[in-house]
């Protein structure tokens, strides 16, 4: 019995990445759809992490999505994500609205391999403590429509991911600027951990003078 | 038919005077001067009158004829003389009339005889024609009755026939019924026979039947016989064969025996077992019934030995069982140890969320959820306040810094404003100094000019000469001049003194003390400016450890990659067509607006031209006038025309009347083809009248009508022999008045 439970309470780096990723996924539609990015007769209802997530259903962003999230666990599998915003801006003059980071940062973990190898490391915390935490976040996400300024124009969304120098860029891939807010001001929510990675979530909004 | 025309043409001329009057205007005819209004309503009444005394005497026509127009009061003139004659002419008329009717009554009284004698012709015709008829049928009659006779007699002979062969076939059926009886009787002593055999068979059967029992009964037996000898053979056979293995047991053992003989020579211990083995060979059939018995005996081992096995595999299922039930049963207390625990746990939360909730509401989970959200709202409204409040300090550590720095700054100017006035306090000592030096000079001069005035005084008294007085005082004067010129050289010197003595303690502190001062100065300045770069590099450290700890500003470490095909790019491309397409429409529609606008100050201009053609300001209302104008004309004609209509239809209704009581027939115009129906005043009932067509040679038709065929005989006269309308009108007018004038009587 108790080996049972050794192996079933271990999350590996893969494992940590799929959590994060699943995290992002459902973060980047809570947040389309709680900022108005979208109308919200395309979007879909799923219970996760014991919430009511609304998700899109319109295929371009899906597919857009799970292209970005797939390339993303690989690199996070591998260690090689600072962070990833997913980038607000207003269709028409291109100006940066809003930025929704999620800063990575890699964790030891509580595992035997004692951090030799980084690919062995895992971590013993349990997947309902992850997920409740991540709920928190989730619930942070839904709370912050009642302080972030009204988005009055017709926006758009990217996610760009801030990876290692050392990152070959794959194929559709391309290099871009990080992106500033001018006026801006940021507000940091919760952050979550699995034992490998610690993510926190920021969102930093222009300041409606 | 021209005077009616003529008439109608000067009516026509009357009615358009009237119109161009514009004022109705009763009409009067210069033919018709007579006035009709007394006449048509006396002149019947009169004619009756007339015709009232031309019945009852011609005597007292003339006398009637004054007495009625009485209103005359010339007696005898030529008017009654005119009236008279034209009286005998119509007297005339009438005695001409009659004797017509006479001839004509005359006429028709011979059509009658005539007509009356044809038909007693064509009678007499038929009489003969059914005469011959009657005869023709009575020879008909006759060649029937003939036919009918010889029918009867074939009949009868048919008859004949018929009962001639009736007895013939009657004759046949009996000699067929006499053979039926016959072959029945010959069928019945078939029968007979047939029964007899049939019984004399099935005795036969019987016997045999017998006789087949007995043999299988024979049968039987012997089977029986023959298995008990087959029994026998068998028991027989199986002794033989007993015998034999006996007997080859018997050999071999024999055989044995003379080995065991041979044997016993040197092993006396196998003698015995010979003897044992004989005797066991001896026990041979006991030992194969033993066998069959011990056979059995396995067998139901066997049978107890696989229960057995049942039973264990049975065991060992329940078994199994029992232990997977304990290990429910163990699950089961673990279950319920968990339940107590998550109970517990359970009341916490509850104990919680009664603490957290609020006191009045229900206690639940998604009260809970709400507080809980609510917190993290709170939270989240908090972290922002907290951030937005450290921003603020952050600015206030910042100005505090920045104001410390200008009140150093400015403690520093007052030391340096300090020192300047030290300076420039031991500089007024010296210069208070040197004005003492430069007072005694001065006095000292003064006292030696004074001393030099008192010498020349001195002279002067001592001369006291008048003489030379004048050139002395030139000469005085001339030294006082000198004088002056020394004093105010003097001065200037003094005061270039003074400004060079200013300069020097202006030029020489520095000189002086610059080495050290400027350098402290300096040292001063550049240590404030060190402090504030130092300060300006910990706000930009701070800055950028935040920005570090946000993720901002590192971006040296990092690459920042994208999909190419996300929805910002789609977006922005999607909005770049868009805005491409709305400019092209611009563009379009611009050049069409152009367009349009030409075209409008060409329509504008080419409308000004005809405006200006046509001389009247305004085109458009021009044209709005005219067509008002226009308008009202069209309005005025139809007026016009339904007024002339209007008159028209009075006019030729009068018209019509007028000629309706003067020549007492109305004249109607039937459909479009100049058909016309003619009906008299006197008509006895409106269905009289006749119809008269104009064709293309201006020549009136009666055309026949139910009405005109009555009139046969006047429109023969009138019509056919004169060819002329009037007078056929003339006289049908006057025979319907007098007809009409009869009936009144």
């Amino acid at each position: 019995m108790s080996t049972a439970q050794a192996t079933k309470n271990c999350i590996t780096l893969k494992g940590s990445a799929q959590i994060i990723v699943e995290y992002l996924k459902y973060g980047i539609n809570s947040i389309l759809f709680q900022r108005g990015i979208y109308p919200a007769e395309n979007f879909d209802n799923t219970q996760q992490y014991g919430l009511t997530i609304l998700m899109s259903k319109d295929p371009k962003i899906t597919t857009f999505l799970q292209n970005v999230l797939k390339q993303t666990e690989e690199w996070l599998s591998k260690n090689m994500i600072n962070k990833i915003s997913m980038v607000i801006t207003n269709a028409h003059t291109k100006e940066v609205l809003e930025c929704w980071d999620f800063k990575m940062q890699a964790e030891l973990g509580d595992g035997d391999s004692d951090g030799k190898d980084p690919s062995k490391q895992t971590s013993s915390k349990q997947l309902s403590r992850i997920q409740n935490e991540i709920r928190d976040v989730m619930r942070q996400i839904s709370a912050t429509v009642s302080y972030l300024p009204l988005l009055d124009c017709i926006c758009t969304f990217d996610v760009m991911i801030h990876t290692l120098q050392n990152t070959e860029i794959p194929a559709q891939w391309d290099e871009t600027g990080a992106v500033f807010i001018q006026n801006a001001q940021a507000v940091q929510l919760r952050s979550f951990s699995t034992g490998l990675h610690k993510v926190d979530t920021v969102v930093n909004y222009k300041m409606s003078s | 038919m021209e005077e009616i025309r003529s008439s109608l043409d000067n009516i026509m001329a009357r009615f358009n005077d009237s119109i161009t009057h514009s004022a109705p205007k009763k009409l009067s005819f210069d033919r018709l001067s007579m006035s009709f209004s007394e006449d048509s309503v006396t002149v019947p009444k009169k004619r009756r009158i007339d015709s009232l005394d031309t019945s009852s005497a011609n005597a007292s026509f003339n006398a009637s004829n004054t007495s009625l127009n009485n209103s005359f009061t010339d007696p005898v003139g030529p008017w009654q003389t005119r009236k008279l004659r034209a009286e005998l002419i119509e007297t005339k008329a009438i005695v001409n009339q009659l004797q017509d009717q006479l001839g004509q009554q005359a006429k028709e009284h011979r059509g009658a005889l005539a007509l009356a004698e044809s038909k007693a012709a064509a009678l007499k015709e038929q009489c003969d024609y059914t005469s011959s008829k009657l005869i023709e049928q009575e020879k008909q009659l006759q060649v029937i009755r003939k036919r009918e006779h010889n029918a009867r007699q074939e009949a009868n002979r048919t008859i004949a026939e018929l009962a001639q062969q009736k007895l013939k076939y009657e004759t046949a059926l009996s000699r067929v019924e006499q053979e039926k009886t016959q072959l029945e009787e010959d069928a019945r002593e078939v029968q007979h026979c047939i029964n007899n055999e049939l019984s004399e068979y099935k005795r036969m059967c019987e016997r045999a039947e017998m006789e087949l029992r007995v043999t299988q009964e024979e049968l039987e037996r012997i089977r029986e016989r023959h298995d008990e000898y087959k029994e026998t053979a068998a028991n027989y056979e199986q002794l033989q064969l007993n015998y034999e293995m006996q007997q080859q047991n018997l050999n071999t053992a024999n055989a044995r025996i003379k080995e065991l003989e041979y044997e016993i020579q040197s092993y006396a211990d196998w003698k015995e077992v010979t003897k044992t083995s004989q005797a066991r060979l001896l026990s041979v059939p006991e030992l194969q019934s033993e066998l069959e018995r011990l056979r059995l005996h396995n067998k139901q081992l066997n049978s107890l030995i696989g229960d057995k096995l049942l039973l264990e595999e049975q065991v060992h299922d329940y078994k199994t069982r029992l232990d997977r039930e304990e290990g429910a049963r163990a699950e089961a207390a673990a279950l319920q140890v968990k339940l107590a625990h998550v109970e517990q746990e359970l009341k916490e939360w509850v104990k919680i969320a009664q603490d957290h909730c609020l006191a009045n509401t229900l206690v639940s989970p998604m009260a809970l959820r709400t507080r809980i959200e609510q917190l993290l709202q709170d939270d989240i409204v908090r972290m922002a306040e907290k951030s937005s409040a450290a921003l603020d300090s952050k600015q206030l550590q910042t100005s505090v810094r920045e104001l410390e720095q200008k009140c150093a700054v400015y403690l520093k100017n007052i030391d340096d404003m300090n020192v300047v006035l030290k300076r420039h306090k031991s500089f007024r000592e010296r210069l208070q100094r040197k004005l003492l030096i430069v007072c005694k000079e001065r006095d000292f001069y003064k006292q030696l000019l004074e001393n030099f005035d008192k010498d020349l005084n001195m002279t002067n008294a001592s001369t006291a000469e008048m003489t030379n007085d004048m050139q002395v005082r030139y000469r005085v004067e001339v030294l006082e001049r000198t004088l002056t010129g020394y004093k105010e050289m003097c001065s200037t010197l003094e005061r270039e003194m003074q400004t060079m003595r200013q300069q020097e303690s202006l030029n020489d502190p520095p000189i002086t003390e610059s080495g050290y001062d400027g350098v402290k100065r300096e040292l001063d300045t550049l240590r404030m400016e060190n402090e504030r770069l130092r300060r300006r590099k910990d706000e930009l450290e701070l800055e950028m450890e935040h920005r570090c700890l946000r993720g901002d500003f590192n971006m040296g470490n990092y690459k920042v990659l994208h999909l190419s095909e996300n929805p910002a790019a789609q977006a922005y491309e999607a909005t770049k067509n868009v805005v491409e397409k709305l400019q092209a429409e611009i563009e379009r529609l611009k050049r069409r607006n152009k367009k349009l606008e030409e075209d409008q100050e060409q329509t504008q201009a080419r409308f000004n031209e005809t405006c200006s053609s046509s001389n009247a300001g305004g085109g458009m209302t021009m044209n709005f006038k005219e067509f008002n104008q226009l308008r009202a004309e069209l309005e005025s004609a139809n007026g016009k025309m339904k007024k002339m209509k209007d008159c028209f239809k009075a006019a030729s209704k009068e018209f019509r009347d007028v000629c309706y009581m003067l020549l007492g027939y109305r004249i109607d115009r039937v459909g479009a083809n100049s058909h016309y129906r003619i009906s008299s005043m006197y008509a006895e009932s409106p269905d009289d009248y006749l119809s008269i067509s104009l064709n293309e040679s201006n020549c009136l038709a009666l055309l026949e009508s139910p009405y005109s065929q009555t009139l046969k005989p006047a429109i023969d006269q009138q019509l056919a022999a004169s060819n002329s309308f009037p007078a056929f009108f003339a006289a049908l007018t006057l025979e319907l008045f007098q007809r009409a004038t009869v009936t009144i009587n």
